[in-house]
């Protein structure tokens, strides 16, 4: 994709997206619902013309080719089965669309079904089947016509929250087993974490950062990614760095003052993980514990500090102060990330 | 893994007796709403039994005595003899037939066509929309006399032949017995059209959108995804659309008996009309209630057909 863009009218739905996508790679376009996610993948599909910008299946480009024509696999929503029909009528279709042959196409549905675990239902209707099934249908029905890209859009969102993590693991696990480059647009960072190769996250149409789950976690470029990903998000508390004998300090205000590595001076947004602090007696930062959530394995603390707000996350054997009381903690310099206060961007 | 999600599921069995009560409340509950049922189930039956009663007799209103010491007429069977051995019934029932198998099939394809073509946006839909769904509001009697002046042998119709043919035209459309079936046909379809494409078309807009995208996106023509997919998901409304119809058409009056009559001659009389004359014309009741009978038990196979297939569409 170069320079790929889409206006509706007045109302920039994305503005300028540029990513290279790698064959058998799974990558996941992770935002907040409106960031541009959905229309990217529909141009992809071709269900909607770019404004500006191309897009391009190994170099051939696809601007103006009918979506029948594209070699795009769609997993919709709802997985948009053809419930009147059996489920060997399903995994035929593309084929018989496409006039293949019918012993060709009879030996790879049969092919498929045994590769999904699909031939034993085979001939029962699609309509009343479970959702891992409908899952593996749609992909089958999709994968059946060997698309060269295969696009799913959300399709975990109306599945129950306890099933998702089956869900997730069987996706990821076809997408191994096929090789198949696969687009995955979610606005479940969690999603997106576990199954993705490479993560785009996006944000009001633009494209914010594109990387690995661990660099996306541990380097986000910029605040809004720092914020996205991770549950709960990065903690971002406004301060200065300064010099000081020992080297640079943030001043953090009412939290404290905390060694850096690096940094200019000046302001700066700085961030820590939850997951990263440290509770220490004789720590430099201090915070008053507003709300102490448990929950089971983990402990998160509600930070606050002037008009400053962090959380904390802990083990639940660690002893923690009552609500009302400070906590004293200390952070890794290597953990610490900075962002310009004014472009939010990463330092 | 494939019974997964059965752990997932509600229970729907659930427990009936402890939301409705148990055997001796719904026996309490029986004897409340008697008085009601019954009112319910005379105000249905009784015109029927007396129907029946009645088509067992000779009875006519001429004949001075009132209608339920029809007895003293009794005469058995004898009314369904003379039915089953009446040309004009037959021939007015066969008629009937034949308008149902002339228009239904033409309505349908037309609502159809007119669905497909509405399904999609365009300028000016709303529009046409409205219009095209005019006649349908029409009063069936006003539209019997449309079609009367539109069909007169000066009319309208004639008009616009005479200006292709080139030379005057004269054709007695309702005047003429081979002629005047079709001009009545012809109105009626005018007229129900609408309501075939009203009820196609909402079959067609509740087609799922994702589904057909998906059939585009797989590769399908046009042809086949309506073959494939829209027309096999608007099958339960197909057959509502033409129950309707059929059992409809069964009843034409209006447009006929305005237009023609049901003549010149019989040749335009279906059964309704066939009815209606016997009913003020010869007043012979007994045997109009033998006729009436008679379509009803018609209607209600032809109706319990249709919910068949209606079941079987569903499953």
């Amino acid at each position: 994709m170069q320079n790929l863009g889409k206006d509706f009218g007045a109302f920039t739905a994305l503005a300028e997206m540029d990513l290279t996508i790698g064959s058998g790679e799974f990558v996941a376009l992770l935002g907040p619902s409106g960031c541009g996610k959905s229309t990217t993948m529909n141009m992809i599909a071709g269900m909607l013309d770019p404004s500006h910008g191309e897009i391009r299946f190994d170099g051939r480009n696809m601007n103006g080719v009918p979506m029948a024509k594209r070699g795009v696999g769609f997993v919709f929503q709802n997985y948009a089965i053809f419930t009147h029909m059996t489920v060997r009528d399903n995994l035929a279709y593309g084929l018989k669309s496409q006039g293949v042959g019918r012993a060709e196409t009879n030996r790879r549905v049969g092919e498929i079904a045994e590769l999904l675990q699909l031939t034993p239902m085979l001939d029962r209707k699609a309509a009343g089947l479970s959702v891992n099934i409908l899952q593996r249908l749609a992909i089958g029905r999709s994968a059946v016509v060997e698309p060269a890209i295969f696009l799913l859009d959300e399709p975990l969102s109306n599945v129950d929250a306890a099933f998702r993590a089956v869900m997730r693991a069987e996706l990821k696990s076809l997408q191994r087993q096929f090789k198949q480059t696969m687009v995955y647009v979610t606005h479940d960072q969690l999603e997106a974490m576990t199954m993705a190769d490479r993560i785009a996250v996006m944000d009001h149409g633009k494209l914010l950062q594109v990387g690995t789950p661990l660099e996306v976690y541990n380097h986000p470029a910029d605040t809004f990614v720092a914020r996205f990903i991770g549950a709960p998000g990065m903690n971002l508390l406004k301060g200065r760095i300064t010099g000081a004998d020992t080297g640079l300090v943030a001043d953090l205000g009412a939290a404290g003052h905390c060694p850096v590595r690096t940094g200019q001076g000046g302001d700066v947004l700085f961030g820590f993980r939850p997951e990263q602090v440290h509770p220490d007696a004789n720590g430099p930062l201090q915070m008053i514990v507003t709300t102490v959530e448990r929950i089971g394995a983990r402990t998160i603390l509600h930070l606050a500090a002037g008009d400053m707000t962090a959380k904390a996350v802990l083990d639940s054997e660690t002893p923690v102060p009552d609500q009302g009381q400070p906590f004293r903690f200390a952070l890794d310099a290597d953990d610490v990330r900075l962002f310009d206060a004014e472009t939010e961007r990463a330092l | 893994m494939t019974d997964m999600t059965t752990d997932t599921l509600p229970d729907d069995a659930g427990d009936e007796t402890a939301l409705h009560g148990g055997a001796e409340e719904r026996k309490l509950g029986f004897w409340l709403t008697l008085p009601a049922q019954l009112l319910v189930l005379f105000i249905a039956l009784f015109p029927i039994l007396m129907q029946v009663y009645i088509s067992l007799t000779d009875w006519s209103p001429l004949d001075g005595i009132p209608w339920y010491q029809a007895y003293e007429l009794w005469i058995g069977l004898l009314n369904y003899v003379d039915l089953a051995n009446d040309p004009r019934f037959w021939s007015a029932m066969w008629r009937t037939c034949i308008v149902m198998a002339i228009c239904v099939p033409v309505q349908f394809f037309l609502g159809l066509g007119l669905a497909i073509l509405f399904v999609d946006d365009f300028r000016g839909k709303r529009v046409l929309y409205s219009t095209i769904l005019v006649p349908m509001m029409v009063v069936p009697a006003v539209a019997g006399y449309m079609f009367f002046m539109l069909f007169q042998s000066g009319g309208p119709v004639n008009d616009i032949l005479s200006f292709f043919a080139g030379r005057p035209v004269t054709i007695a459309w309702l005047s003429d017995p081979d002629l005047a079936l079709f001009a009545t046909i012809v109105s009626d379809i005018w007229q129900w059209t609408p309501l075939m494409f009203l009820i196609l078309l909402a079959g067609m807009v509740s087609v799922p959108q994702d589904q057909q995208m998906a059939a585009v996106l797989l590769g399908a023509s046009w042809t086949r995804r309506f073959f494939t997919i829209v027309l096999p998901r608007m099958k339960t409304i197909i057959i509502i659309a033409i129950a309707i119809r059929v059992i409809e058409n069964f009843k034409v009056f209006d447009n006929f008996y305005i237009m023609t009559g049901g003549g010149p001659g019989v040749a335009t009389e279906t059964i309704s009309i066939y009815i209606y004359k016997v009913t003020q014309q010869e007043l012979i009741w007994g045997y109009v209630a033998a006729i009436a009978l008679a379509i009803l038990i018609t209607l209600s196979v032809v109706s319990a057909l249709a919910i068949k297939k209606l079941r079987g569409a569903q499953q």
